[in-house]
């Protein structure tokens, strides 16, 4: 059996945390009213599909991709061959951007890119290790899991919270600390 | 998520707000702890593993735990259900380490530790459960998720039983050929379905499968999108869990 101690840092994980699609990615209903907001207020392109990849199947040559949110949230499904651009970006749970055509009965994806995070304003990145840091040196901070309570309850970092972004939607500063200048760091399940 | 939140405790007024977008996957990944909430501990469908050795966990353990000694886990590894949320606990904080890693590194997804180990667990108050352990056994049922239909239900349809289902087989006109097809079964390939949902019955509930379930969870979102009261078998039917007939196409030629 391997013994590591998880102080070590692993530099291919560390790439894949540099690589790894951003937790935006897998927003379903709860980020409606910021997606409205005017930075994507551009105009709906009918053949243009985004959200996350419910999944691809290389056998039947499909993906499944969810759009809409909150009650209007649907799966979509579209073929893709060769000619398919960016299929590597089709990957189970990470968001993508799909252009698609019709032929005959069938919809075809024939381009696929990856549906990058937005910070919000005023908001910084912290990579993993940054963050494994902070908690080493016990650095206060308010930390944050915005997944599903269940989810938290399976597994979560040492001292999160769990604050379901439902939750922190209805009860505001309620369920964050008083201190408004205390380090916040917010995460969630990345991909899946 | 974790941008949505954070975007929120801007406009709430909060100074120092940041993402960790990569979030817990990343974490976990590098092998970095991660702890279930005793609440889950107590009560989740989970295979809880008490690492200590000798007769500590009958003079105290969590409820519902199997001992498995560290040394020994390595052996105890393929007795696991591979999809089984897995916590482990013991009194040492580097063995619950050692055995978190090494069971993720071994592929199982959901793998979690006690907070602040056995110590924390006896700290917080929750129940300790104490006396003589008569079995070592690894009991874990997995629970049917969103969609699925149950491998009894599913038999029963493909043995002409259930009168008002349809079942698919979403697997290529390929692989049918190859391998065969259920009885009383009908193949559309998953790509076929948005074309072919003319053929799919609205008035009985359908069941779909494929060779292992991934495209028929495929099948299914497709098809439940589209108002169909469908069901998914998440198994591989090479299994012999299923048990079902199959019809054998004639070999040509």
């Amino acid at each position: 059996m391997k013994i590591r101690s998880f102080i070590n840092f692993i530099p291919v994980a560390l790439m894949l945390a540099l690589i790894m699609s951003g937790c935006a990615q897998q927003q379903g209903a709860t980020t409606a009213s910021q997606e409205a907001k005017p930075a994507v207020a551009e105009k709906k392109d009918p053949f243009v599909l985004k959200g996350p990849v419910v999944g691809r199947s290389n056998k039947a040559k499909t993906i499944s991709i969810t759009v809409g949110s909150g009650a209007a949230a649907k799966t979509m499904m579209v073929r893709f061959d060769d000619q398919t651009e960016g299929i590597e970006y089709a990957k189970k749970g990470e968001a993508a951007i799909i252009r698609w055509e019709q032929r005959g009965e069938d919809k075809f994806a024939t381009v696929i890119k990856p549906k990058l995070a937005k910070l919000p304003e005023g908001v910084t990145e912290i990579n993993v290790d940054e963050l494994y840091q902070l908690l080493e040196d016990q650095v206060p901070m308010t930390l944050v899991d915005a997944r599903p309570e269940l989810r938290y309850n399976q597994g979560h970092l040492p001292t999160a919270v769990s604050i379901p972004v439902p939750k922190l939607k209805e009860k505001k500063a309620e369920v964050l600390p008083q201190d408004k200048d205390k380090l916040l760091v917010f995460y969630c399940g990345g991909y899946t | 998520m974790s941008t949505a939140n954070a975007g929120l405790a801007k406009k709430l007024g909060y100074t120092n707000v940041r993402a960790f977008l990569a979030g817990e996957p990343a974490w976990s990944e590098e092998g970095y702890p991660v702890y279930a909430s005793n609440q889950f501990v107590g009560k989740g469908n989970i295979v809880l593993i008490d690492l200590r050795k000798g007769d500590a966990p009958v003079k105290g353990r969590i409820p519902r735990s199997v001992q498995i000694h560290y040394d020994e886990l390595e052996n105890r590894m393929d007795d696991i259900p591979r999809n089984a949320p897995v916590v482990v606990y013991s009194d040492n904080m580097e063995e619950a380490q050692d055995a978190y890693e090494d069971l993720k590194d071994e592929g199982f997804k959901t793998v979690a530790m006690v907070k602040g180990n056995f110590q924390g667990w006896v700290a917080s108050g929750a129940e300790v459960e104490s006396g003589p352990i008569f079995s070592n056994e690894i009991r874990w049922v997995r629970k049917l998720g969103k969609g699925e239909v149950s491998v009894a239900e599913f038999r029963q349809a493909i043995m002409g039983e259930l009168p008002d289902t349809f079942v698919v087989d979403a697997r290529t006109k390929d692989e049918v050929a190859e391998l065969g097809i259920f009885t009383n079964t009908v193949n559309i390939p998953l790509d076929e379905i948005p074309k072919r949902m003319n053929e799919l019955p609205k008035d009985k509930r359908i069941f779909v499968h494929c060779s292992t379930g991934a495209r028929a969870d495929l099948a299914y979102r497709e098809l439940i999108g589209n108002g169909f009261d469908v069901k998914f078998l998440l198994l591989d039917i090479s299994d012999a869990e299923c048990d079902c007939p199959i019809i054998i196409p004639a070999k040509q030629g």
